[in-house]
């Protein structure tokens, strides 16, 4: 009976997760908001554009994508972002800058016109009495295995102990012989790819075009913002503030249901007693 | 300024006794070349182009030449002001015609009127828009919504529907024209739902479709991405029920690749046209703009007849004062690629209007045509 609204509600949190995962990255080890995560988004959607004028397979996207992402995000850490760290306004105008270069590069060379990129799943299939789209139920899959590998990074590799010891205190990270750069570099680096990998999955449920990673980008802010720092509660809140959203489109309607991410995030935000 | 001294020159060798008369005929076009109609404005402006190459060709008109200004309306309002002033005051533009958004529209047919110049709007558009020198010869809901319903209703057995839109106000009119129709033909409508501009995911809205059930769908979102949006998620959660797109045109289906196969839509003009003016003007263009040839489509074909139409009034009123060629406008039929264009009814064409259907290479197909589709009335106050 209502095991359409069940898996509405999953997989929603699982595509709001995996948008959001890499601003939430980003966010926790540098301290600063990626307003270039929309045009992240878009790169990688782009890559699987590429992919399929290539006559690739559609899931050569992914990796793809996320190479883009990494290389782009790279040589922006390494040019502008470095000398940035020390002044967090500066980075809002830098990442925001970013976002206008990316996506304005993308229009000059595309063009503003919706492309076409191949779907590597297109049909449905039976799950629990009702038919459902094949391509939504994998997209929650890969929100869990992303999830899943970038917590066990962070929780249970060199790396993610360095990078949790940056995020704790930054300047005794340091003194203690922390390569604190680095571990920026490759956090932004990652987030970015993260980012584009989630472009390219969106591909097969959106059309392609320069901006399409502007609502994503607000919806993701607000994850973020809500969530804190922690892998855990960003799944929370995904489950929560998109099932929210489902369950008012569905019951009430999509007007309304756009309006509930936002308002939540506000409700909660204003209410919440401990910080994360 | 040495440009308009040689012009001068050339006239006074030609020996003209009337120079001021063979000023060029100037023409604007204030397009969307920035924000959302940057995607289809090239395309307009070169349908405009290739009509003034022809007519000019020929002689022009009463011995002047056409001259056509594009100039950028930005695609809204603010930018329709400044564009229509920049028309009339700097260009003194003797006619305006475009295709643009509606806000734009609204924005600048005030000061066209002001000004006493001729506007053909040559957009698609919800229907309604009157005044003294407004013309309009691109089609209204009244035109292509019935015999959308109609077909899907008669040929695919659709009585139940379900109504989907995006929420503004060209998808909601286009919906409630869609809703008119199916009740005047004892249909019913199991659900209507509107989604927020800026949202993409449109899952709530399918698995009401997919509760209700309906036996086909009739929709209507902001042109575009959206259309491809909505029928990917459709399709991935394996709904097949017959859909007629209120919204969708040739490039975006195109752009879609399969993701719209099978969506039924009308419409006035599409490149299949098997008429030989179509064909015509199709070579025309490609062998004017070669490589950078915007693909002609429903909304930038309009101009090229618009410009013809324009022309064929100045001839038969024997000059551009205004208000003998909004008088004779109204007797001008124009065979174009689209058919025989006439703007005889309250300022706006009865039009030829043909069902298609995307297939599976996203490429569209022209089925059937319904002949003369009239625009119903929209300006009562007008003759």
């Amino acid at each position: 009976m209502y095991t359409t609204e069940l898996l509405d509600v999953i997989t929603t949190a699982g595509v709001l997760y995996i948008v959001a995962v890499g601003l939430l990255l980003v966010y926790g080890v540098l301290r600063i908001i990626n307003l270039a995560h929309g045009a992240f988004l878009a790169l990688g959607a782009y890559a699987a554009v590429v992919s399929t004028g290539l006559g690739w397979n559609p899931w050569t996207a992914l990796p793809l994508a996320f190479a883009v992402g990494v290389a782009v995000a790279g040589i922006v850490e390494w040019r502008v972002l470095r000398a940035l760290y020390a002044r967090p306004l500066d980075t809002i105008l830098a990442t925001w800058g970013l976002n206008i270069i990316v996506v304005q590069g993308i229009t000059l060379y595309f063009g503003r016109e919706i492309r076409f990129a191949a779907s590597p799943i297109s049909r449905a299939v039976k799950v629990g009495g009702t038919t459902y789209s094949e391509y939504r139920l994998v997209l929650l899959l890969v929100a869990l295995v992303v999830g899943g590998l970038v917590w066990l990074v962070v929780q249970r590799t060199s790396i993610g102990v360095v990078a949790r010891a940056v995020i704790m205190n930054e300047e005794l990270a340091q003194a203690l012989g922390i390569n604190t750069r680095l571990v920026r570099f490759v956090t932004f680096c990652l987030g970015a790819g993260l980012a584009a990998l989630a472009g390219a999955l969106l591909t097969p449920l959106v059309s392609v075009h320069p901006n399409l990673g502007v609502p994503w980008l607000i919806n993701a802010f607000m994850l973020v913002l809500v969530a804190g720092v922690s892998l855990g509660s960003l799944a929370l809140v995904a489950l929560l503030l998109g099932g929210a959203q489902v369950l008012v489109s569905s019951y009430g309607n999509p007007v309304l249901g756009s309006l509930t991410i936002v308002i939540l995030s506000v409700v909660i935000l204003r209410f919440r007693t401990i910080t994360i | 300024m040495v440009l308009f001294a040689g012009l001068g020159l050339a006239a006074a060798v030609a020996g003209s006794a009337d120079s001021a008369d063979k000023k060029p005929i100037v023409i604007a076009v204030p397009v969307g070349l920035s924000g959302v109609n940057s995607v289809v404005a090239p395309a307009v402006v070169q349908s405009g182009q290739l009509a003034v190459e022809e007519i000019n060709a020929k002689g022009g008109v009463l011995g002047r030449k056409l001259e056509l200004v594009p100039l950028d309306d930005e695609s809204g309002p603010s930018g329709a002001v400044k564009a229509f002033n920049t028309a009339i005051r700097q260009h003194k533009a003797d006619a305006i015609i475009t295709m643009e958004t509606s806000a734009a529209r609204n924005a600048g047919a005030p000061i066209a009127d002001r000004a006493k110049t001729l506007y053909i709007y040559t957009s698609f558009y919800e229907g309604k828009a009157c005044g003294k020198y407004l013309y309009v010869n691109a089609w209204v809901p009244e035109q292509v919504v019935p015999p959308l319903i109609k077909y899907l209703s008669d040929e695919k057995k659709v009585k139940k529907w379900f109504a989907v839109g995006s929420d503004y106000a060209f998808g909601r009119g286009m919906i409630e024209a869609a809703k008119k129709t199916i009740t005047g033909m004892g249909g019913t409508i199991l659900g209507e739902e509107y989604q927020p501009l800026q949202q993409s995911d449109w899952t709530a809205i399918i698995s009401k479709i997919k509760a209700a059930n309906p036996d086909g769908i009739i929709y209507s979102t902001s042109g575009g991405g959206p259309n491809i949006d909505f029928m990917k998620q459709f399709k991935a959660a394996g709904l097949t029920m017959p859909v007629g797109s209120l919204s969708i045109d040739e490039l975006t289906a195109e752009a879609g690749g399969n993701a719209a196969e099978g969506v039924y839509y009308t419409g006035d003009y599409f490149t299949g046209l098997d008429n030989a003016e179509n064909k015509a003007f199709l070579e025309a263009m490609k062998k004017k703009f070669g490589a950078n040839l915007k693909t002609p489509n429903s909304l930038s074909e309009p101009q090229y007849d618009g410009v013809y139409a324009y022309a064929m009034a100045i001839e038969k009123a024997g000059g551009t004062e205004v208000d003998k060629v909004a008088q004779v406008l109204p007797s001008i039929v124009f065979k174009g690629p689209r058919g025989a264009v006439q703007m005889n009814k309250q300022h706006h064409a009865p039009l030829p209007v043909y069902l298609a259907q995307v297939q599976g290479d996203g490429k569209t197909k022209v089925l059937k045509s319904f002949g003369l589709v009239d625009p119903g009335n929209q300006c009562p106050n007008l003759k």
